[in-house]
């Protein structure tokens, strides 16, 4: 019996740790090529369009290039001005492929996907599955793939920034806290401090 | 505009979208191999067709039911083409076992540890027949065997017989089974609570295709073309759906001894509390997150409305800590974001305990095998059962926790730690290894059409 | 205005570099010979993410004949680092100078030999402005990061610990472990 090959136990190459890298290319609908400068002015001009991606907390970096033009190194290069624009996406995050999915589909829903509109061959946001395959069969595979902290995820990682300000005032004071109030400041700390445990 | 056809229930099989109830507290889990060319296998296999149970609600309660289902190797050796096997999911078709290192199943619970007859391929065909008393259950079980004899070329390579403890509880004490998810047109009577949670307190139901194949799914009723979810090809696919079967082990000497330890440093309660706040409910299934300093002695499972509770009163985990066992594997809305990030990773539960209680006090292993058989109906295994195991109960990142593990189920390879959070957090640690995988299965529970295609050698 | 490539402290770079034709299948043995647990890398602190992809070609739309839009392979090197693009260059081609060779050699008008400020020159030219870019912790470097995981590390194993202390030792205890902090 025909059974698909069981995942290698090596991560595959865009995998470091916890974090995962995707990179991709679409192909635009010629009102792309004006749309998507505008997104990019836009969104620059208004941060809070991604807040929704995040206080989803999963993706670490994130950019998005209209490539129309690459620079030219002389013969043998060919190309410098392309035919048509690219959007090219590439995106650091934790989590399985499937949790990508579901949450770029189900959470980050209108917004989000004001960057794919011009995208041909987009098939919408929803359901999960059409995504995930327009997703999927625009990537390109990635050779070397580098994670300064590759364990630890944005969540973690957020969270060790939040208590290392706390933990440094905390210590600060408690040079000169005596020793009979220092119990009741440790709690207090404690108590403040353990959502970053 | 919803032109969802009724569900079919003679040809779904029985125990799925309602289960069979308390009533039937012998269960056994007979895996059986075949050994013999697909032909005379089927003929075997014929015979179960007319005993299997359906949905159909019941005129009077039969005294024994039966159900089968199929692993990957198991439709291979009853002659289902390759072209067919490969229409069904690919982590169906590698097996548990094939799975471990995602499904945590390391160290004493690696597949190479497991059981005879489990995890090899060797598990063909499931039978899970239910009794309600011990005599039909031995009567039922003799049946089965005989006719395995009279047919020759088949035999079970593994078995499992399952008991309900008194109080429907398994064996570290807890209530189980009675929260389930809400299914639309089937159990519409678990919505508060068993639902997705709503604005204003409201619930409503799950699409029935995330839990049986070939009807709308969450994501068909936002997709404008109405697709169904993916499912292995006619006449196969309709009306069956996946299961996921695993034999865990419970340490529950060690189980007692460790809050019993912990107990005695924590302070804000005694060992009853502390396991509560493991687990997310007092013993008697009293949610944590509504009763948060003390069992309701009035709390009946059963009752309608018990199971309507959410986290989002709650997001610092001062009720029911953010990373107990049942805000892990259901988190309902604690995810935010209206409960979009929970909704497509519900499970139907089934499982029975198995082997004979430790005695009530008893602090040192009698060396008894005992235990849950986790029983799971799913549409998908990956989303709904790998989308659990993996990222909410082996891990805490999601919930902010870190790398802290489900502290009942995960090993110690995580951070060894559970957050009790509170105006004083308590720190529960070390972090033992209770519950180990002693073996699993993934299976094919198909509709009595499909069942009735393979046995006629007509599944393509 | 600021550059797009700018998201906070951090920076992000694309090198987009034409491949040599017949070196392709080269260029993916040098680059799949990295070290991927002790990645060159990591001689390059400043740098919180990086990927080298060979970009074969380019999707093309459809409906049209099949034509690469591109002419042939590129190299695609991105980063994601703390600060400025211009000693980033440098510190690149001087602490990873080797592999930075090695990779780079396989590309149309590299500078012979490929090093030192030629190469950053080569490099700088053959960059490309993002449109927009995210990230998610705009403002700490690789360092403190690295810092602030580490110290969270510290107080878990601290605070598990302080549990079972006498109340008398906790100031002393604590106070040893992060009173330089």
């Amino acid at each position: 019996m025909n059974l698909p090959a069981v995942a290698p136990d090596a991560p595959p190459s865009n995998v470091a740790g916890r974090t995962t890298s995707i990179t991709l290319f679409t192909t635009q609908k010629w009102w792309g090529r004006f749309f998507m400068p505008f997104m990019f002015t836009a969104s620059r001009a208004v941060p809070k369009t991604l807040d929704a991606m995040d206080r989803l907390s999963f993706i670490s970096f994130a950019s998005w290039t209209l490539i129309r033009e690459l620079p030219y190194n002389g013969p043998p290069q060919t190309v410098r001005r392309l035919r048509y624009p690219h959007l090219f996406f590439e995106v650091s995050f934790n989590g399985s492929w499937a949790q990508y999915i579901d949450s770029s589909v189900r959470v980050l829903t209108t917004g989000m996907f004001s960057f794919w509109s011009s995208s041909r061959t987009f098939p919408g946001p929803l359901p999960a599955s059409p995504f995930q395959r327009f997703f999927k069969s625009h990537e390109i595979d990635t050779s070397h793939y580098y994670c300064a902290y590759p364990d630890a995820t944005v969540t973690i990682v957020r969270s060790a920034l939040a208590l290392e300000e706390r933990l440094d005032m905390f210590a600060h004071r408690a040079q000169n806290i005596p020793e009979a109030a220092f119990d009741g400041a440790w709690d207090a700390f404690l108590e403040d401090a353990q959502r970053f445990l | 505009m919803s032109e969802d056809r009724q569900l079919e229930l003679a040809d779904i099989q029985g125990d799925i979208l309602r289960a069979y109830g308390n009533a039937y507290d012998h269960t056994s889990y007979a895996f059986v191999h075949i050994d013999c060319p697909p032909e005379q296998a089927r003929a075997w296999f014929s015979g179960l067709l007319g005993h299997v149970t359906t949905a159909e609600p019941w005129a009077q309660k039969p005294l024994t039911t039966l159900n089968v289902a199929l692993t990957a190797s198991g439709l291979a050796a009853l002659g289902v083409s390759d072209a067919a096997i490969g229409s069904f999911a690919d982590e169906f078709r590698q097996g548990m076992a094939a799975r471990a290192q995602l499904l945590g199943d390391a160290g004493p619970s690696a597949p190479q540890e497991w059981e005879p007859g489990l995890g090899t391929g060797a598990a063909h065909v499931l039978l899970t027949i239910n009794a309600q008393e011990a005599e039909d259950h031995h009567r039922a079980l003799g049946r089965m065997k005989a006719a395995m004899r009279h047919a020759g070329g088949v035999r079970v390579v593994s078995q499992v017989d399952a008991q309900l403890l008194p109080g429907a509880r398994e064996h570290f004490g807890f209530a189980d089974g009675f929260a389930q998810p809400a299914i639309a047109g089937a159990t519409e009577d678990k919505v508060p609570g068993g639902g997705v949670p709503e604005k204003r307190g409201r619930w409503r139901p799950l699409a029935a295709g995330e839990f049986i194949l070939g009807y709308p799914d969450e994501d068909s009723n936002v997709d404008r073309h109405r697709r169904l979810p993916s499912a292995p090809r006619a006449p196969l696919g309709r009306n069956g759906t996946y299961m996921v079967w695993r034999k865990l082990h419970q340490d529950v000497a060690l189980w007692r001894r460790t809050i019993r330890a912990a107990a005695e440093r924590y302070p804000l309660g005694d060992a009853e509390k502390l396991a509560a706040k493991v687990v997310g409910r007092w013993h008697d299934g009293t949610p944590l997150e509504t009763h948060p300093d003390g069992r309701d002695p009035s709390f009946d499972a059963s009752a309608y409305g018990a199971n309507d509770f959410r986290y989002g009163d709650d997001p610092d985990g001062r009720r029911c800590p953010l990373g107990a066992h049942i805000r892990r594997s259901n988190p309902r809305d604690a995810l935010g974001n209206e409960g979009k990030l929970s909704l497509r990773h519900r499970m139907i539960r089934r499982g029975m305990p198995y082997g004979p209680p430790l005695p009530d006090g008893r602090l040192d292993d009698d060396g008894a095998d005992r235990g849950l058989v986790f029983v799971s109906f799913q549409a998908s295994i990956f989303r709904q059962f790998e989308g659990v195991q993996t990222p909410w109960i082996n891990d805490g990142n999601i919930f902010g926790l870190g790398t802290d593990k489900d502290f009942l189920l995960g090993d110690h390879s995580g951070s060894g730690k559970m957050t009790i959070q509170g105006r004083k957090p308590f720190f529960l640690t070390p972090q033992e290894t209770f519950v180990v995988t002693r073996g699993g299965e993934y299976l094919f529970v198909p509709g009595l059409s499909a069942l009735q295609a393979i046995a006629d050698g007509a599944a393509g | 205005m600021r550059s797009p490539n700018i998201a906070g402290r951090t920076y992000t770079l694309m090198v987009w570099t034409p491949i040599l034709p017949g070196r392709e299948e080269d260029l993916r043995s040098t680059l799949d010979g990295l070290d991927r647990t002790r990645s060159p890398l990591l001689r390059v602190p400043r740098t919180h993410m990086a990927r080298w992809l060979i970009v074969a070609g380019m999707p093309v739309p459809p409906g049209t004949k099949a034509q690469d839009p591109l002419g042939g392979p590129f190299l695609l090197f991105t980063s994601n680092f703390d600060g400025d693009v211009d000693s980033y260059l440098h510190e690149l081609c001087e602490l990873m100078a080797d592999e930075a060779a090695a990779i780079w050699s396989h590309c149309v008008g590299c500078p012979r030999p490929p090093e030192g400020a030629a190469l950053k020159a080569y490099l700088h030219r053959n960059q490309v402005d993002a449109g927009f870019t995210f990230a998610a912790y705009r403002d700490a470097s690789v360092q403190q990061i690295r810092t602030a995981l580490d110290k969270r590390e510290r107080l878990i194993d601290f605070a598990v610990r302080a549990q079972d202390m006498e109340p008398a030792t906790r100031r002393t205890a604590f106070l040893e472990e992060f009173g330089s902090a």
